[in-house]
């Protein structure tokens, strides 16, 4: 087996001894059940500014990974926060929990739902919660981008990222092929007048 | 013919189109529709939005809530759970060793580069994820003023989101929305 490098690398972490697997477990529960369509403002929230499980790099790292990666992409952060701090079993507590009660909650909701058609106050409520959850949406990723504000070329491809998803109508992943090239290139450069 | 049975059927297919939903689950929404709907009639159309609006409306994982609820439709409780388990077992595999691959180049220049391209084209993304949620719930003006006002709190105060998330839910039980 390979020396395990991240042990080494992850010198930021908290030095509590380790994790323990129904942590993990609980947290990514939490970041599922407050989801509503924003279970990436729990994860940031939880993993980053609560427990400080992974640095805020390491998080934007992993968004950036899942986000490239086939699947539904919040189940990824949990996956790659649970397999930093405990491996392949942390990993599974971590994906376990996001998944077994919430999955089964909503299960049983929809189903019951299901059956008893629609309440139109239901359906209000759920529009507000859905309206405030797109907003904290925007604003983690807006949050998460602070760090490079000093960086023109970032904010330049963050924004071009972000206006031809949302207003050009082009299929994401041509967004994503077109973009990541050119400005992984630029930050090439950027990387080399650096040293 | 000897067919599989549909919850098989149905889970094969969603396994393999959940190892190739790059872009996120989203994007292969309309080839899940052709195969439930269009191929094999399992549900109609009107089955097929319920489920998406309900993997909307219920807290929890939504698109694998949305794959349980289409696999209930076809098969049963067992189908909706190989449903849930074919949306999120493949993909768990792949970011697993995905990420233990990253892990293992860290701090090598290469990765620096990469990070400093790839991660702002995703921060771009999440802005874009979370406008177009807004543009597709947001029908009256209140409820887009809810929106930039959960933005502004989130950004400038350290409240709790979940106050947040209930103050939007109750605002719009009462129908000010």
């Amino acid at each position: 087996m390979l020396p395990d490098a991240r042990t080494s690398n992850g010198g930021d972490q908290k030095c509590e001894g380790r994790v323990s697997l129904g942590a993990l477990f609980i947290a990514f529960l939490k970041v599922s059940l407050c989801g509503f369509g924003a279970g990436l403002v729990w994860a940031h929230r939880v993993a980053v500014e609560q427990r400080r499980w992974v640095s805020e790099d390491e998080f934007a790292d992993i968004l950036s990974l899942c986000q490239f990666m086939p699947g539904p992409n919040v189940i990824g952060i949990a996956v790659c926060v649970g397999s930093k701090l405990r491996g392949s079993v942390g990993a599974i507590a971590a994906a376990t929990g996001f998944v077994l009660i919430p999955g089964t909650i909503g299960f049983l909701l929809g189903v019951l739902y299901f059956q008893h058609a629609h309440f139109a106050v239901v359906q209000n409520i759920l529009g507000g919660i859905s309206s405030t959850a797109a907003g904290l949406l925007i604003a983690t990723g807006i949050r998460m981008l602070v760090p490079y504000r000093g960086r023109p070329a970032a904010l330049l491809f963050a924004a071009l990222a972000f206006g031809l998803t949302t207003f050009s109508g082009l299929p994401l992943l041509t967004v994503l092929f077109g973009l990541i090239p050119l400005s992984t290139a630029v930050a090439g450069i950027e990387y080399a007048r650096a040293q | 013919m000897n067919e599989p049975p549909a919850s098989v059927a149905l889970t094969a297919h969603l396994a393999l189109l959940s190892s190739i939903s790059f872009g996120g689950f989203p994007t292969i929404l309309p080839d899940v529709r052709n195969f439930v709907v269009a191929t094999h009639e399992w549900l109609t159309d009107q089955e097929f939005a319920n489920c998406f609006a309900m993997a909307q409306a219920v807290p929890g994982p939504n698109m694998i809530l949305m794959m349980s609820f289409i696999g209930w439709k076809v098969g049963g409780i067992s189908g909706a759970l190989a449903g849930a388990l074919a949306t999120f077992g493949p993909p768990c595999v792949m970011y697993f060793a995905a990420y233990r691959l990253w892990e293992r180049f860290r701090a090598t220049p290469w990765q620096s580069i990469v990070r400093g391209g790839l991660v702002p084209v995703t921060l771009g993304l999440v802005i874009a994820g979370g406008t177009i949620m807004a543009r597709a719930v947001d029908a009256r003006w209140q409820a887009a003023v809810l929106t930039v006002a959960a933005v502004v709190l989130m950004l400038r105060t350290r409240l709790n989101p979940l106050w947040m998330i209930l103050a939007g839910g109750a605002l719009g039980g009462l129908g000010i929305l």
